[in-house]
Parts: C-alpha cells; structure tokens; sequence
C-alpha cells in the first residue's frame, strides 16, 4: 500500500470542504480532498442559479473549484472515499483511501469528448437526475472539474471505440482499484448531504406520473447546460403553462422519518418560480407551502418580490396527486386557511424534496466514536461556542454534513471549520 | 503482462465478461434510435407524433429524442400552432449515419 503524507484530510470536496481546504492551503498546509464522485463542487455545481441574488451558481463555482485544483497545496482524488480513519494519538491520525479506477488517464485527457461521441452506448445520466441519457465513456458534466472523461465501467461492452477514438491514448482498461494509507494530523469531515427520494411517498405519484419531478430535475431544466432545448414536461415534451409545487416533500413529515425543516426549499422554490416566470413568460406557478420560512439576508424581500411577480402562493397541504389522460395532474389538497378540502389541475408538479444526511462516515472511524446527533447528521459538540467541533478533538465538521443549511452558511461553516483546523494544528501538546 | 496503449479493452474482456443486461440495454437503443431517426427522415415531428408512430409510450420517446439532441443526431425546429409541443428534426450537418 501507497503511504502518502499531508497536514488535513477534506472528506468532501462539495463548496463546503472545498472553502475549508482553500483556506488551510492558503496559510501553508498540506491538504488531501477525498471525493466520491467524479467530479468536486458538490451539488452547488449542478445548480442554475443562487438565491437571493440570482447569480449564476456555475459563475461562483467554477472559479474556486479551479483554484481548488490548482493550487499547489491541495491534492484531489475523485472516485474516491476513505474506508477507514485512526486516531493514534494527537495531531496524528492514519487513513486509508481507496480510489476506484476512472479507466481515464485524468492528466493525459484533454476533455475533447471524442470518446463520448465514439461510444455506442446510452445509459441514464445520473447528472442530469434522470432526465436524458448520457454515455459510458463520458464526461460528468461540461464544467466538471477535472474535466476529464470517465468510464462507467458497468455499462461498459468493453468495444475499444473509445480507446481508438481517442487522441491522447488516455483511456487505461487496465487501471485498478488503489489503496492508499495517508498519514495526517487533522480531519475535516464535509460530507454533504442527499435528497429526499420521493418514491418514498407513493401518494405523490412521482415515478408513476412523468411530469412530476424533484426540484433537482427543475433545477437542471432551469441550468444553462440543461438537458432539453427548453423548459418541458419530461412525460410528452409539452412546454408546461401552469405549474405547481408541493413544499415540504420529505421535511417536516414524520411519517417519513424526517420531522425537522430543510431549511433551503423555500427559498430554492421561490427562486425557481422567478426564473420559470423569466423562461415562461405566459405560466402560471403556484407554490402549496405550510409556512414560508424566509429568514436569511434579503429572502423575505426576494419572496416579496416573487409574489409581486404574480406567483400564488396557496397555504395548503398537498395530500394526493392524481393523473389525467392528457398527462396533467389533479392535486388534492387542505386549503388551510379557508379550512377545506379542495382540488386543482397543473401540467406539471415540482416536488421541493428536502435534505437528509449522507450516511456512513461515523462507521469510518476505528478506534473513536465520531457522535451523529438524533437526525444521523454530525453531531457538533460545542454548537454555540465552536460549532465545528466533532467528538474526536483534531475532527472537525463543515457545511451540510452538520444538518440543512444554505450554500452562504455552508462557506462560513467551511470557515469556520478550516480557523478551529488551524487552531488544532498549532496548538501544542 | 504486456499492454498495448490504446488496445487495453480486450484485457479487461478476458477478466470481466460484459452482462448479457449491458448487450441487450445497447441493442435496444440502437434499435430505437434507428426508428426514431427514420421517423424522423420523413418530415418534422413532435413527441407524440412520434410516439404515437413507433407505438411506444411518450416519456421513452421524449428519453431517448432528447438523448439524441445531446448526441448530435438532433435538432429543434419550430413550436407548434398551440405553443405546446416542438418539432424535432434531423440535424442538417448531423452525425445520422444510420
């Protein structure tokens, strides 16, 4: 086995542990990212725009996961994860890394898709949340980083077009899986999270009716890198004109095991309701909420602002959505305020699915307990006087891994998590 | 084992052999995009035009059409009188080779 050696290992190379790792780098620590996708920048890469202020989520990403990649200080593993992590004492942690093989030779690949085009295969493309296919020899998705092709190995017919196609000779059937053993004295776990699954409520009919889709998928329609040629009803292609979504899919719902607030789905909702008006002018939106929680900076005006631009917003429950021929969905719902029972009919349903944990990484420490709090996200030990702390001191944890926050919290809290790292570090024993 | 750059498929071959799924999964979009792409050869049409045509329901048509728009062998025509559906075409210096 390998044995490799840096100051901090980022477990996540999404915005948060990517802030962290810049700033550790910055003041002259070695830092190891660990990622298990493809490709870093988290979710917050595959989104189309931010709220409150509507930048361009790919224009805030991409700079920094360049600079992230770049930077002299910071070594990146993609298609990677750590299997297990050792405290041996303090400043002195060991952990082994495995890496699946990409098949690519990541240096050598110039990004000139010449393989995706040379590949005769079309699976469902995971990046574009099921809305399209994409190849087994692919890259990610245009502004991944590494831009470099990949081969999905389990799709693969092993045919070679993509070996001959491709210029630089980069792509390697003969790469294996790799275990390292890296020696650190500080962790950062940024772990993230994942969405709601939606199949999870059958009422809701998702997977079942076509033109109900996450909010995810929305977000993806609303991408400049979209998946369609416009804004279309995944069911038949139609352009919807009367759009509904239903808040709350899988938060604040026991009965799905998530009972607390996502915290991010209103205000995403709303901002996706904005950008829909701007894509579809002539469209109806209407957003089923049971309270709108808009207490950041600027969103209680930004939700203002949506409502002045003519999207309703009904303070109902949705309890069951059912499908017509024509492929529009009846929605029936409590309307709460009037205290009644009603139904209305949309073209298309936009289900704001909420934010659960990313499981599995308290199973990665060996020899100590890393504490989840009642939700399975990390537990932070000291949340009101150093909020980055985990159970094991020289542990740290930021952004979404803590529990729902949005993307500005999750940078402070990638901040935050890289001073405590740093305070860590130079204290001496 | 010596390896050949640019020739290393047929190692992994000996080592792994490609699910019976993976062969059929390929047969039938290469199927469906040849169906499609004929559709297609004979005029503009939309999603439902052309599911209804290849007897097939219109969440896969859209599926696979809008694979092929990504893949090059499509393009986007006009909208039709309603504002509803679009007309989708063969792309004029496209890669159909089929």
């Amino acid at each position: 086995m390998k044995t490799l050696e840096y100051d901090v290992l980022v477990v996540g190379g999404g915005i948060a542990g990517g802030e962290a790792a810049l700033n550790l780098a910055n003041i002259g620590y070695k830092v190891l990212i660990v990622e298990k996708e493809l490709s870093i920048g988290g979710k917050m890469i595959l989104l189309s725009k931010v709220f409150p202020t509507l930048d361009c989520a790919a224009c805030i990403t991409t700079p920094k996961v360049s600079e992230i990649q770049r930077h002299p200080n910071i070594t990146v593993f993609t298609g990677a994860e750590p299997r297990k992590i050792t405290k041996k004492g303090e400043h002195d942690f060991e952990a082994v890394v495995f890496q699946k093989p990409r098949y690519v030779d990541v240096a050598a690949c110039t990004g000139c898709q010449l393989c995706e085009e040379a590949c005769p295969v079309s699976v469902t493309d995971e990046y574009q949340f099921g809305l399209i296919g994409r190849k087994a020899a692919f890259i990610p998705f245009s502004i991944a980083s590494p831009r470099a092709a990949a081969i999905d190995i389990d799709n693969c017919i092993l045919c070679g077009a993509c070996e001959r196609a491709c210029p630089p000779d980069c792509i390697d059937f003969t790469q294996t899986e790799e275990e390292f053993l890296v020696k650190i004295k500080s962790v950062v776990v940024a772990t993230g999270f994942q969405l709601f699954d939606p199949l999870k409520i059958p009422r809701y009919g998702y997977g079942q009716y076509k033109n109900v889709i996450t909010s995810m998928q929305m977000e993806r329609e609303l991408a400049p890198t979209r998946p369609f040629n416009t804004i279309l009803r995944p069911g038949d292609g139609k352009m919807p004109d009367n759009i509904a979504y239903v808040l709350c899919t899988g938060s604040r719902d026991k009965s799905v095991g998530n009972p607390i607030c996502s915290q991010v789905c209103c205000m995403y909702s709303i901002k996706q309701a904005q950008l829909l008006m701007g894509a579809l002018p002539m469209a109806d939106i209407t957003i089923y909420y049971l309270h709108i929680r808009a207490f950041g900076k600027g969103f209680n005006e930004f939700y203002a602002q949506a409502q002045e631009m003519g999207v309703e917003f009904i303070k109902g429950k949705v309890g069951k959505i059912s499908e017509k021929e024509n492929g529009n969905l009846i929605l029936r719902y409590e309307d709460i305020e009037a205290g009644v029972v009603k139904e209305a009919e949309h073209d298309m349903v936009v289900l704001s699915v909420g934010i659960l944990p990313n499981r599995g990484i308290d199973e990665v420490f060996d020899n100590e307990k890393l504490k989840l709090d009642p939700f399975h996200f990390v537990d932070q030990s000291d949340i009101l006087a150093s909020p980055a702390k985990t159970s094991i001191d020289g542990v740290f944890v930021a952004g979404t891994a803590t529990g729902p926050m949005d993307i500005p919290d999750s940078i402070l809290s990638g901040g935050s998590a890289s001073a405590e790292t740093t305070s860590y570090l130079r204290r001496r024993n | 084992m010596e390896v050949e750059k640019g020739k290393t498929a047929k190692y992994l071959k000996e080592k792994r052999p490609v699910p019976k799924e993976v062969t059929e999964h390929l047969k039938y979009f290469t199927k469906t995009k040849k169906q499609l792409l004929d559709a297609l050869k004979e005029g503009d049409k939309t999603v439902p035009q052309l599911a209804e045509e290849l007897k097939k329901p219109k969440e896969e048509v859209m599926f696979q059409l809008m694979s092929l728009l990504k893949y090059g062998y499509v393009e986007t025509g006009e909208i039709d009188d309603n504002d509803e559906y679009f007309y989708y075409k063969i792309k004029s210096n496209g890669k159909n080779k089929s």
